[in-house]
């Protein structure tokens, strides 16, 4: 179907969008506070990745001890053999999703956040007691989807602030 | 009386998103079932005028459950549109095949579901 845009319709438009990316945000805070163990959390995640973000290319990394590393925790869609480990002095991006703030691969843009084959459209820090205990990594989005939008941003700070369960206990290398 | 959509996915995440969206900016009635198997037998007893159903779901996908409602007189003529992960050419002709009316792509757009939503139920 055809949609129409119309100077008419440039209200409900945007009241339909803004509609749409709250119930969005809502609904991805509401699954991951209701996860009911560990292994709901994480599908929450995977749920919440190809449901409202648009990819299903997800993995999960628990930081090391030393912070010097992630290591492949659990993933879905993706190849886990090519990616086992991420070395932190290797990623300068890293660096900062450790700070505990996310990195987006900007619209459009052919920038690789990480050293892999794979694009990587975001790494967010999942926050435990406001430390990053763990990074969530979004691989490549639906070919349909153009690349990383405000409402996703919004999406992927719920995902740092509500998916600590998913990756409980916190340190375990 | 409200028109009644019957919302289907395995996902409570998109159920609730969908349900959020269509009662904050329509006046119709949400119902919802959880795979293709259980949305056909409660299509079968709420008679929604619309089904919205994910493609990609256990038990039975939306594919075959689309089929399978084509097959009761009583959904023959229901609205049915796919919501797909995939745009490809194929992916939709598939679904077409399956006796859909149309379809829209995840991650849903709240616009692009309330207009189409409307352009077979009206206001």
């Amino acid at each position: 179907m055809k949609i129409s845009h119309s100077p008419a319709e440039s209200d409900n438009k945007s009241l339909a969008l803004t509609v749409g990316d709250q119930a969005k945000v809502y609904a991805a805070r509401i699954r991951l506070q209701n996860a009911v163990d560990q292994a709901d959390a994480l599908d929450a995640i995977r749920e919440i990745a190809g449901n409202l973000i648009g990819t299903e290319e997800v993995a999960v990394f628990k930081v090391d001890k030393k912070r010097s590393e992630l290591w492949l925790y659990w993933s879905f869609g993706i190849d886990p053999n090519k990616h086992s480990l991420l070395e932190v002095r290797r990623e300068p991006r890293l660096k900062q999703v450790l700070s505990g703030k996310p990195v987006f691969r900007v619209r459009l843009s052919t920038e690789n956040l990480l050293c892999t084959d794979d694009p990587v459209n975001a790494l967010i820090p999942v926050l435990v007691d406001g430390s990053p205990c763990a990074v969530i990594v979004l691989f490549r989005l639906f070919p349909h989807k153009a690349g990383i939008e405000p409402v996703d941003k919004e999406i992927c700070g719920v995902l740092s602030n509500c998916a600590s369960r998913a990756v409980e206990p916190c340190h375990s290398r | 009386m409200a028109k009644k959509v019957l919302l289907v996915d395995d996902s409570t995440t998109t159920l609730m998103m969908e349900e959020m969206i269509l009662k904050q900016r329509t006046n119709y009635e949400c119902v919802t079932a959880k795979d293709g198997l259980d949305a056909i037998s409660r299509a079968v007893v709420e008679a929604p005028d619309l089904v919205l159903m994910d493609v990609v779901m256990p038990r039975m996908n939306g594919f075959e459950a689309c089929k399978r409602m084509r097959t009761e007189s009583s959904l023959s003529k229901t609205p049915i549109i796919l919501v797909t992960t995939r745009g490809e050419e194929e992916y939709v002709e598939a679904g077409f095949q399956s006796g859909c009316n149309d379809y829209i792509t995840k991650p849903i757009n709240g616009f692009e579901l309330v207009t189409l939503l409307r352009s077979y139920l009206g206001e």
